[in-house]
């Protein structure tokens, strides 16, 4: 028998998707980081900016856009990059398996020599690899456009932008995984991860208005990876460990759960 | 596989062995304390009405879902813990089986073949040429029919020690179903197990060795298919040399077997009809009191039979019917 049949087979069937996603994540970063060289390097940004309201630029996270790596992470880490990325990790991660109990597929391959762990384990995995393949294609891209942008972002950065990116992803991602695991509903898997996505986000953008509320930070994990901004800072290494353990808990809880329910069809 | 001696000395395979199984979702409870066993090599029929416990049943043999209390054991193994290599000796088609990828059927069965081990090409083909179904295009654009086709190659392809099909002539074609039949049989043949369910008896009528009726989770009958026709039930008809109907009425109330009956007085004497279960005795003592001028004692088709004991689920039923089971199971063991 060939291994890894369950994960093979999930990559096979989204290949598509993913080249699909990949090329929006590619657009996006064509529109936005060759900007900067045309207005951001003179100051022109900054002005428009600073004739924003404070509280405004402080929420969208727009207030570190005069460098080119503040602009960067600002503009693509920190919103459009991570609203596309968290979209397709609630859409992968709920079809993994709240999907295919709905479909019916789990009950057929379950009843063939797959496992319940090895199906969770290996639909995580497939999970894993795609938004990888996401953060790293989206890295190079900016990795690329470094230079001729005029963005003058560490090299080093880069990967713990990417690090940060991909593992807010799969921490979605995972959520969904556990909540189809436990429902075996789509709604629930993709309402719950796209819950956590939004109140990260939410949570920190709070957190900036007034340091009464600075403790919100503590429950977000987008604040976990980027408060400290990746691009310009380099990465919260903690923060950014405990985004990959809390993935890599729900993915362990996933399996148990699975394991203990019966499968509805 | 395991073997089970016999009172007679025999010995006996067991491909699959159910005891005391319940099964509860919530406050309700879909399977109440089932037996059941499956002689390997034997083609077994579970036949039921839909919402009869069927596919839960099957379902827990393939530790898809799990028992509340109870014990089954499917080719020696316990589901629960035997694994997913214990699945690997089985085929399974569910009940309700929805294929909405869009991967072509050549892709779904590769994938299954793949998984449940050595299978050619050439086997994959041939039953999709004996069931008529196109391979190569999308599992989510056919029909229900063609749909179930693939299922069933699925459940076949790797020559499974058992087979477990659910409902698996749902949405085929009556030709189609024929062939399946058959196939049923030359699994038999080749010592395959099958356990199949349907909620037409015809099919199981020509399919299956034994059968068992399940019906609001219980066994109500179990049996070889001849025993179960020969079962407790009869639809009587007689004409009786009398014009008092109120005194045929009050003897067979008295011997407990008026109500099935309908009794009403013509102008050729008083006229006995209807369907009788249990014990047949007391009705031909009550009506030979009277001249009897004519009288026929059918037995019912599987399928009236069954309807029969089926009834309406009041308790008083379900107390009829465990009564008929046990005395059904008297006389055929």
């Amino acid at each position: 028998m060939n291994s890894v049949p369950v994960f093979r087979r999930s990559i096979r069937e989204s290949w598509r998707g993913l080249i699909g996603w990949s090329l929006g994540l590619t657009a996006l970063l064509l529109l936005y980081l060759p900007l900067y060289a045309s207005f951001g390097t003179d100051g022109q940004l900054q002005a428009i900016i600073d004739a924003l309201p404070k509280g405004l630029t402080q929420t969208i996270g727009y207030d570190q856009i005069s460098t080119g790596a503040g602009y960067a992470q600002s503009t693509f880490y920190g919103m459009t990059g991570f609203v596309l990325t968290t979209i397709v990790a609630v859409i992968w991660g709920s079809a993994a398996i709240a999907s295919a109990e709905e479909s019916g597929r789990l009950e057929m391959d379950l009843a063939h020599d797959i496992s319940r762990t090895q199906y969770v384990l290996e639909q995580a995995l497939a999970l894993l690899v795609r938004l990888l393949w996401l953060g790293i294609f989206s890295g190079l891209v900016v990795w690329v456009l470094n230079e001729p942008a005029g963005l003058g972002i560490h090299p080093a950065h880069i990967i713990g932008a990417t690090a940060a990116l991909t593992g807010l992803a799969f921490l979605t991602s995972s959520v969904a995984l556990l909540a189809g695991s436990m429902t075996g509903r789509r709604a629930w898997a993709s309402g719950a991860a796209a819950s956590l996505a939004v109140f990260s986000y939410v949570f920190q953008a709070v957190a900036k208005q007034t340091a009464d509320l600075e403790w919100l930070n503590a429950i977000s994990p987008f604040a976990w990876v980027y408060r400290q901004s990746p691009l310009l800072d380099g990465v919260d290494v903690g923060g950014l460990a405990l985004v990959w353990a809390l993935a890599a808990l729900c993915v362990g809880a996933s399996v148990a759960t699975l394991r203990r329910r019966d499968i509805s069809g | 596989m395991r073997s089970k001696d016999q009172p007679g000395g025999r010995i006996v395979n067991v491909a699959i062995e159910i005891s005391n199984l319940h099964k509860k979702y919530g406050h309700h409870t879909a399977i109440h304390d089932l037996d059941l066993r499956v002689t390997a090599g034997t083609v077994f029929g579970l036949i039921g009405p839909n919402g009869a416990g069927k596919t839960t049943t099957l379902r827990m043999l393939l530790d898809i879902i799990r028992p509340t209390s109870g014990t089954a054991r499917v080719l020696g193994q316990d589901p629960r813990t035997a694994g997913a290599t214990l699945r690997r000796r089985i085929g399974y088609v569910p009940g309700d089986l929805r294929l909405e990828n869009r991967v072509t059927g050549h892709r779904l069965l590769s994938f299954y073949a793949e998984v449940s081990g050595a299978v050619t090409p050439e086997t994959i083909r041939n039953l999709a040429d004996r069931l008529g179904v196109d391979l190569s295009r999308a599992v989510r654009t056919l029909s229900k029919g063609n749909k179930q086709k693939l299922g069933l190659i699925q459940a076949f392809m790797h020559t499974p020690e058992l087979l477990i099909l659910d409902e698996p002539t749902s949405g085929l074609d009556p030709l189609v179903q024929r062939e399946l039949l058959r196939m049923v049989r030359e699994a038999k043949q080749a010592g395959q197990t099958v356990l199949l369910s349907s909620h037409m008896l015809s099919e199981i009528q020509q399919a299956a060795d034994q059968v068992a009726v399940l019906s609001d989770g219980h066994v109500v009958a179990e049996g070889n298919v001849a025993s179960l026709r020969l079962g407790s039930i009869r639809r009587v008809r007689a004409r009786l040399a009398t014009t008092d109907a109120d005194e045929v009425r009050a003897r067979f109330a008295g011997a407990g077997g008026s109500n099935a009956l309908g009794i009403v007085s013509g102008a050729n004497g008083v006229q006995v009809s209807g369907t009788v279960e249990g014990a047949i005795d007391p009705i031909v003592k009550t009506l030979a009191q009277f001249d009897v001028c004519e009288l026929t004692v059918e037995e019912p088709d599987l399928e009236e039979s069954v309807l029969r004991l089926y009834g309406p689920p009041t308790d008083a039923t379900r107390r009829s019917r465990s009564a008929g089971r046990y005395a059904d199971r008297g006389r055929h063991e």
